[in-house]
């Protein structure tokens, strides 16, 4: 087995971190699309609102509750013809929102999913208002990164549950929302 | 540099490159939901769903990937004397941190990893009936797997980290955060071309029958709290990340194993031992 040069590795001496809150932002809903439905050469908004009993039967069918009548929908073309749809939604991760781009055919079948952004603080952090209020209102558009020189954390598992949640809830919109759509 | 982030493994998985290399990432995150698939203790078609099902005694055609993590796992076994045991799923079954596989019942599973023959390169032998949980080890093997697709991809440089089991490759010395159990991040260290795990079970447990559970399985089976955290250090992320959970189980048999697996145990201060 070979063995590491530990007096290269440790050459720079640790480094206290002073603050544990930190996001990253990974890809742009254009960048997004293009990864998740490489074949479309356009994406459209494609507004839809959700009536209280579509609500509802997404609930049924997901098992989670969908909690905004409109969400964030992309129409992909090529040449005109549909594509796929891309949605981009939120979930909250361990302390804060995860934003996720998701891409479905025509026919109700993931195609990908792309993590847009994250963020997280630390445990004392979550409740503080103030705290959480620098990312209210926030979109994936906006570049807000704190910490940025320490993107790469060691530590106890993330669960990735909510998103793979999350995903369920959208297939669920897809079928009582989109899947009439041309 | 350009990182792209995806739900797998059962966490968020980060993969690094310079931005010339962009192409290369979607066959390295394919390599990881391959794995994803094969070792999955919750899906149903999984190589561990197929093991489980299967009679004792029977040979069980599964990936080669697969076997190739039981290898490592049972070189564990051994190494640390039977405290590292992938049939820890009866164990997270019955505390609750595990699904109850559907048709079983987790007490009729009494294998251990001293029950499991690897025939061959495509087929295992499980030779009592046994609930295999790969949580310990399979993100490290996907990230080693990922940075080995990188590199047949002539990428000259990046990071791949698996929901905290990390590896990098490349000249390049990269900043890492080390989260503590409380889950603050105080300690960064610099690194260059080696993998980084990390454990702690501070957030992650429960109560049974007023009885203390955490997912860290130590000496006969019965569950282990630590206050803090574990980062262990070594030339493969499967290494680093077996480690950990050796090193929470026993510092001592930890200690041991380091020179083999040529790794290096980094604590939480406030766990006592030298980093």
């Amino acid at each position: 087995m070979t063995r590491f040069n530990w007096a290269t590795l440790f050459s720079i001496p640790a480094i206290a971190a002073s603050s544990s809150a930190f996001a990253a932002d990974y890809l742009t809903v254009a960048e997004a699309q293009h990864i998740l439905v490489p074949q479309a050469d356009g994406f459209a908004a494609f507004p839809v609102t959700l009536s209280p009993a579509q609500l509802a039967q997404i609930r049924q069918i997901s098992g989670v509750p969908q909690r905004t009548a409109q969400p964030r929908i992309w129409r992909a073309t090529v040449g005109g013809r549909l594509a796929g749809w891309v949605i981009v939604d939120e979930v909250i991760g361990k302390h804060e929102y995860i934003t996720y781009a998701t891409g479905i055919s025509s026919d109700g079948h993931v195609l990908g999913i792309e993590i847009l952004s994250y963020r997280e603080s630390k445990g004392g952090q979550v409740r503080d208002a103030r705290w959480r209020n620098l990312f209210r209102g926030k979109t994936v558009r906006d570049k807000f990164k704190l910490n940025q020189d320490i993107p790469n954390i060691s530590g106890a598992t993330l669960s990735s549950r909510n998103v793979t949640d999350g995903v369920k809830r959208l297939l669920a919109i897809h079928a009582v929302a989109l899947a009439q759509a041309r | 540099m350009l990182t792209r982030c995806k739900p797998l493994l059962g966490t968020l998985v980060e993969i690094t490159v310079p931005e010339a290399a962009a192409g290369a990432v979607d066959g390295a995150f394919a390599v990881i939901a391959t794995i994803h698939a094969r070792m999955s203790f919750h899906a149903d078609d999984s190589d561990l769903a197929l093991l489980r099902k299967a009679h004792p005694g029977m040979t069980v055609e599964v990936a080669p990937e697969t076997v190739e993590v039981l290898r490592i796992a049972l070189d564990f076994y051994r190494d640390s004397n039977g405290l590292f045991d992938v049939t820890i799923g009866r164990e997270l079954v019955r505390s609750g941190f595990l699904p109850q596989p559907e048709g079983s019942i987790w007490s009729r599973h009494q294998g251990t990893s001293a029950d499991i023959e690897i025939v061959d390169d495509y087929r295992v032998r499980c030779h009592k009936p046994m609930l295999i949980d790969l949580g310990g080890i399979a993100k490290g093997f996907a990230v080693d797997q990922a940075i080995e697709a990188l590199q047949a991809a002539s990428v000259t440089e990046g990071l791949v980290n698996a929901g905290g089991d990390l590896r990098m490759f490349g000249v390049r010395k990269w900043t890492v955060g080390l989260r503590d159990g409380d889950g603050a991040v105080r300690t960064s260290i610099a690194l260059a071309d080696c993998a980084i795990a990390s454990s702690s079970n501070f957030g992650n447990r429960r109560k049974r029958f007023g009885r203390l559970q955490t997912p860290h399985i130590g000496a006969d089976r019965l569950p282990i709290a630590i206050p803090g955290r574990v980062s262990v250090i070594s030339e493969r992320c499967v290494f680093a990340d077996a480690l950990t959970k050796v090193a929470i189980a026993a510092p001592d048999a930890a200690e041991g194993m380091m020179k083999h697996y040529a790794g290096k145990i980094l604590a939480e201060p406030c766990m006592g031992w030298a980093a």
